[in-house]
């Protein structure tokens, strides 16, 4: 019976060697031990002794063949035996097809999922070097982006979605926010949204870097009131006009007598003073305070004022308004009057100046040109201003002319 | 292993017994008066008048180190001062018999060696000679300092100010010394009169003496080689490892030329002290340090003990061993006894030795015996020795006055020029070759049967769509061999050895094949003694030649660790730019073969100033980086891995080139685009991080930069600066425990250099800070694919939807600093 000799496993890792010449011929009388043919790894050369005794009927492989290891190579026999079962399948080439493996294919999965936005241990909020430049490069407060980047941190990829979209962004903040909450809490930790830290921050800054106060007045409303029922009983668009607009109105057109409060604190050396007043206005939101701006407020008739604020607050609830809109102010008016606040102190949007709350109507008496006591609805006005910028005289003054605008506010329309 | 040779089991366990030889004790017996035949009476004077000079200077130095002023000349100087008091004697009789062809190498306490061998050489070189020397020096700038001094018209007394003010002013650091102040005390030498590197490490010469006696016999130089060091050298390992590589059986079994034993003798200046411990009697066990031969090769290496009080009983040792060296029946050893007055440096109380001791040997101090000798035979008169002393110090007056002066031995001005020694860290040239003549080879190039396969392999991958089988390509340790022969064809001093480098071909093959092409002498396998591998190199390197040298592992770093931190790595700025290093040593992280086999070291390399750091993790870049390192004259350690020394290029278009290239160090290698986060690999992690690039590609389509940092020393930041500051995220891998890796180092200086650009802090990926663990559990403690993903998600940009596997939070990572793993 036929023997196969076998390419040895010349070591552990070693898969194949490559037949380097073959010392015997077919035909050739082999004893055990004899040297068949030399064999080389990658790494050395050996000498592959016949195992079996006979003649060497049938060799399978050529030199320079690279044979897997314990593959039979040759068969030694008695001359005439028939060998062909020792033959490896398709010996030749057979192992070039085994190590021939499909390239694979390079399969993309589906689109990336949502990202999911961070939140820091110690709840500061962080600004990576790099998203902080892109920030300032592209003029946008990089701390009013939700954070994706480890530990809360704003990365690049949430100032450039900031940009692109500045209000999902926080709205997506907004609702990811109660799933940092821990359950079963005797209280519930949530993370200030962009808004809110935005309000933080410049309200913070406001109290803590000027010099404010506030003086608290009120004036004679039945001339505002008895005009806006006018408008109220009105059919088309005055009919919306409010008190608020009415107030807004006078504060545009007041404001230009008094420069001080119409103006940006620079530095603590210098101020700039507007010549046309961008009435900002508080605009409570879902979010937090919002203070849109009406620009060249004093050139815009009552109705047009009326309707741009109505369309502002809107997109301020909305949370459409471009950020544009979001600054620029040169004063600002806060209106607490429908909650029934009757004085208080708002607090300043830098780099402004001053800030006019405006109150609710309580009715007070007062005696009449004959002695007659009278009762008279009275619209409280809180100015909060910058001492630094504006004197306690100056101020009152421009308080004063503004409610006598409001008491006399036919006359007013009428310039 | 050769085959050649029969280990035959008859033979080696025949019975029999090992004898030994006599070795001769103190057995020069003559009077000066005998020896009058010998010497003519101006060498017997000469020889006291060098003793004196030799004196005189190291006095000089100890009034200095001890009170401030020497003659009336105030100054200080706060470096090394390990005198050699007394033991000025021996020096001068070891040198009387050696040329410029003759290489000397020295010890911490080498001052009286150089100088004894300085005198020497005046003597013995011509007028002429001796001004070509000094004119050729530094550009003459030595000599023009010298002659500052004052006019001399004796040249012979020219050379000695000469050589007393280089050495002086070395010492005193100053920019006229022979290597502008480099080197100073420890490491003084000067190489025209074959005055080779002194070393501040004991016992530090002996393999670096022994590897320039292997320059000398492989590219058949005149001249011996004498390595001498302090008996408290004599129980370090690398004395006795190159003492072993000296004594190696094949230089004259095996080797086919340039056969013959090594033309070096170890000579140990025995003053019984290693610092503060005696050797015998305390510290040793040898009794007498001749002995030590006999332990090393049946010759004994011809050791002899010698009274080195005697500076004739040195001559006439010198000469017999001389002659033993000059037939080719080498090394040799002489124990010469001698002792020195001074403490080990001028701080040291004595406290080991009492006052008796010392003064009895001033007692026989050869200054007083040998002058009486020479006045009892009638050599000369004592007012002629007299006068030989005075003159002696009125020169050394002279020498120190100019050496101390600012004005006239300045320093170098590190305010003026700040690059001073930056400029001597590497030499950056391109050499062909060091020798004009035929490189030894045995065959043609083109008939070398490996070299001629190893063309026919396939340079790429992937032929025609379908990959190339592991067998047939052209891969990593391919692209090293090719380099390999086409260097040796080219440079005749390029030699390499290492452990199984020849029969075996290298542990991991790259030298498969070589033995047919080169002989013995170029390509041989050393013993396992990873210092004398390296120090050897060294040796060879600084005395003219190229050397290729393999520690097979990396791990084995750590016994050569004073030959590569210390000697390869300093001696080119040591010597003010005046040595070369071009030593090529390469050493293998290895893999699967756990905790002492497997470490990736180029951390503790690339802190060490002095060495080119380079590893390939492709074969474009093996065979790139191994041409620029075989043909620069920089110290160069050649890290490989065994992980991938099989792959093929896969980066590089049109795989590796067949035609000859170079890759300077310094250059990254950049092997895939991106835009969004870069990733920097050191090694067979470049695999790694390919497949997590391949990952975020896919999963979270993001598109990585993947930069190879293949050259560590010298590193250019340029490509990896603009890559950072694109994708504005960089993650660094490498297989090295991340504590102390190279890649902190890179990730420190990107944060410098392109903070504003950073979106998140550079992220390391090493290996675990602990053992490496058995192959089974690579994955826990190598970095992988998934690692680099989670260190992505986990530290620079959150992936949506990924969940860590091998994460480590900021607790974590505060946790494992805080217990050291």
């Amino acid at each position: 019976m036929a023997n196969a000799v076998i390419m040895p496993k010349a070591g552990i890792t070693v898969e194949s060697c490559i037949i380097g010449n073959w010392e015997k011929k077919v035909g050739d009388a082999v004893k055990v031990g004899d040297i068949l043919f030399t064999y080389e790894t990658d790494k050395a050369s050996f000498e592959c002794e016949s195992t079996a005794e006979g003649t060497l009927l049938e060799i399978f492989f050529e030199d320079g063949d690279e044979v897997p290891c314990l593959m039979n190579v040759c068969a030694v026999g008695n001359p005439g035996e028939d060998c062909s079962a020792l033959r490896p399948d398709g010996a030749q080439g057979a192992q070039e097809e085994a190590v021939a493996a499909p390239v694979e294919e390079v399969k993309k999965e589906a689109a990336p999922a949502a990202i999911a936005p961070t939140v820091s241990a110690d709840g500061k909020t962080a600004v990576s070097p790099r998203a902080k430049k892109l920030a300032e490069r592209a003029g946008v407060d990089a701390t009013l982006a939700t954070p994706t980047g480890p530990n809360g941190r704003i990365i690049e990829r949430d100032v450039r979605e900031l940009m692109e979209n500045p209000v999902a962004a926080k709205a997506a903040e907004v609702a990811a926010a109660p799933a940092a909450a821990v359950p079963e809490q005797e209280y519930e930790d949530v993370k200030f949204s962009g808004i809110r830290r935005a309000i933080s921050k410049s309200m913070h800054t406001s109290l803590s870097t000027m010099a404010q106060l506030t003086h608290n007045t009120s004036f004679d409303a039945t001339a505002i009131l008895a005009y806006r029922k006018l408008l109220k009983a009105s059919e088309g668009e005055c009919s919306g006009i409010t008190l608020g607009d009415i107030v807004l109105y006078a504060v545009s057109r007041t404001l230009l007598n008094h420069p001080d409060l119409n103006a940006h604190m620079l530095d603590d050396n210098n101020i700039r003073l507007f010549k046309h007043v961008n009435l900002g206005v508080a605009v409570d939101t879902p979010r937090g305070l919002m203070v849109p701006t009406i620009f060249n407020a004093d050139q815009k008739s009552l109705l047009e004022i009326s309707k741009e604020v109505k369309e502002l607050a809107a997109q301020c609830r909305e949370g459409n308004i471009s950020p544009d809109k979001l600054s620029g102010g040169t004063f600002t008016v806060s209106n607490l009057g429908n909650m029934g606040v009757e004085s208080f102190t708002p607090v300043i949007n830098p780099p402004q100046t001053g800030i006019l709350g405006v109150c609710g109507t309580i009715e007070r008496v007062k005696k009449g040109k004959d002695g007659e006591i009278k009762i008279y609805p009275a619209m409280g006005l809180s100015l909060t201003y910058d001492h630094r910028a504006v004197d306690g005289t100056p101020a009152a003054r421009f308080q004063k002319e503004l409610g006598y605008n409001l008491e006399n506010f036919t006359m007013l329309l009428a310039k | 292993m050769p085959k050649s040779l029969f280990v035959d089991p008859v033979e080696t366990l025949a019975p029999g017994k090992i004898t030994f030889k006599d070795i001769p004790v103190n057995v020069y017996n003559k009077t000066i008066k005998d020896e009058r035949k010998r010497y003519s009476d101006d060498d017997l004077v000469r020889i006291y008048r060098d003793i004196t000079v030799l004196r005189e200077f190291e006095s000089m130095l100890s009034l200095i180190k001890t009170q401030g002023v020497y003659n009336g000349i105030e100054t200080t100087y706060p470096g090394p001062a390990h005198l050699s008091v007394g033991q000025e004697a021996a020096a001068v009789g070891q040198a009387y018999l050696l040329d410029q062809n003759d290489f000397s190498f020295g010890s911490h306490r080498s001052h009286s060696e150089i100088l004894a061998k300085a005198l020497s050489c005046i003597h013995k070189l011509s007028e002429q000679e001796l001004m070509t020397i000094m004119e050729g020096f530094l550009g003459g700038s030595a000599l023009r300092a010298t002659e500052k001094l004052g006019k001399v018209d004796d040249v012979k007394e020219l050379a000695i100010r000469f050589i007393l003010y280089g050495t002086l002013s070395e010492i005193f650091a100053r920019e006229t010394g022979f290597h502008k102040g480099m080197g100073g005390s420890m490491h003084a030498f000067f190489l025209p009169f074959g005055i080779y590197p002194n070393n501040a490490i004991v016992g530090g010469s002996a393999a670096i003496a022994t590897g320039a006696a292997l320059f000398k016999k492989v590219n058949g130089k005149q001249g011996i080689v004498v390595c001498n060091s302090g008996d408290g050298s004599m129980a370090r390992g690398p004395v006795w490892e190159a003492m072993n590589f000296a004594a190696m059986d094949q230089f004259h079994t095996l080797w086919e030329s340039h056969q013959g034993g090594m033309p070096i003798l170890y000579n140990v200046f025995n003053n019984s002290y290693g610092m503060g411990d005696q050797t015998r009697g305390e510290t040793m066990g040898y009794d007498m340090l001749a002995r030590i031969g006999s332990g090393v090769s049946p010759t004994q290496f011809h050791a002899e003990r010698v009274n080195g009080f005697n500076p004739l009983a040195v001559i006439d040792a010198m000469e017999r061993k001389l002659e033993i060296l000059r037939k080719g029946e080498g090394p040799v050893m002489l124990d010469t006894l001698t002792y020195r007055y001074s403490g080990h440096s001028v701080s040291d109380q004595n406290a080991y030795r009492t006052k008796e001791e010392i003064e009895a040997w001033q007692a026989i101090d050869p200054i007083i015996t040998y002058r009486k000798g020479l006045v009892e035979a009638g050599v000369t008169g004592d007012s002629d020795l007299e006068a030989i002393l005075a003159n002696t110090a009125e020169r050394m007056t002279m020498i120190c006055k100019a050496a101390s002066d600012v004005e006239v031995s300045p320093y170098v001005d590190f305010k003026k020029d700040s690059m001073v020694v930056e400029r001597m860290m590497f030499s950056n040239e391109k050499v062909e070759k060091f020798d004009d003549r035929e490189p030894e080879v045995n065959m043609p190039l083109n008939e070398v049967p490996a070299y001629k396969k190893l063309k026919e392999k396939e340079r790429c991958p992937v032929v025609d769509g379908k990959p190339v089988s592991k067998m047939k390509l052209f891969n990593l340790r391919d692209a090293m061999s090719e380099v390999i022969y086409d260097r040796f064809y080219e440079d005749p001093t390029l030699i390499a050895y290492g452990e199984d480098c020849r029969d075996w071909g290298g542990a991991f093959a790259v030298y498969r094949g070589m033995m047919d092409a080169f002989p013995h002498c170029r390509l041989f396998n050393s013993p396992i003694a990873e210092a004398a591998i390296v120090g050897t190199a060294v040796g060879y390197a600084l005395s003219g030649g190229r050397a290729l040298v393999e520690l097979m592992y990396a791990d084995f770093i750590g016994c050569a660790g004073d030959e590569i931190f210390n000697q390869m790595s300093k001696w080119q700025a040591m010597s003010a730019g005046i040595l070369k290093m071009p030593v090529v040593l390469r050493v293998s992280v290895g893999s699967k073969y756990g905790a002492q086999h497997s470490q990736d070291w180029t951390a503790l390399c690339a802190h060490i100033p002095g060495l080119k750091v380079c590893f390939p993790a492709t074969p474009w870049e093996a065979k790139g980086l191994m041409e620029s390192a075989l043909k620069g004259t920089d110290p160069v350690v050649f890290f490989e891995s065994q992980r991938i020394y099989d792959v093929g290029e896969q980066f590089h278009e049109g795989g590796v080139p067949a035609e000859r290239y170079e890759i300077e160090f310094g250059d990254t290698n950049k092997v895939r685009d991106g835009k969004d986060v870069t990733i920097l690999t050191i090694g067979a992690a470049l695999y790694r991080a390919m497949d997590a690039a391949k990952q975020l590609s896919e999963k979270y389509g993001m598109e990585a930069d993947v930069i190879n940092i293949h050259s560590l020393v010298p590193l250019d930041y340029t490509k990896i600066i603009e890559s950072v500051k694109k994708t504005g995220r960089v993650v660094l891998v490498s297989d090295a425990c991340a504590r102390g890796s190279f890649l902190n180092d890179v990730a420190k200086n990107i944060t410098e250099l392109c903070f504003d650009d950073l979106d998140a802090p550079p992220v390391v990926v090493g290996a675990r800070n602990w053992i490496t663990p058995p192959f089974e559990f690579d994955e826990y403690f190598f970095p992988q694919a998934g690692w680099i993903i989670d260190a992505i998600h986990e530290k620079l940009v959150p992936l949506p939807g990924h969940t860590v596997e091998n994460g480590c939070t900021e607790a974590e990572a505060l946790r494992r600093a805080q217990k050291g793993v």
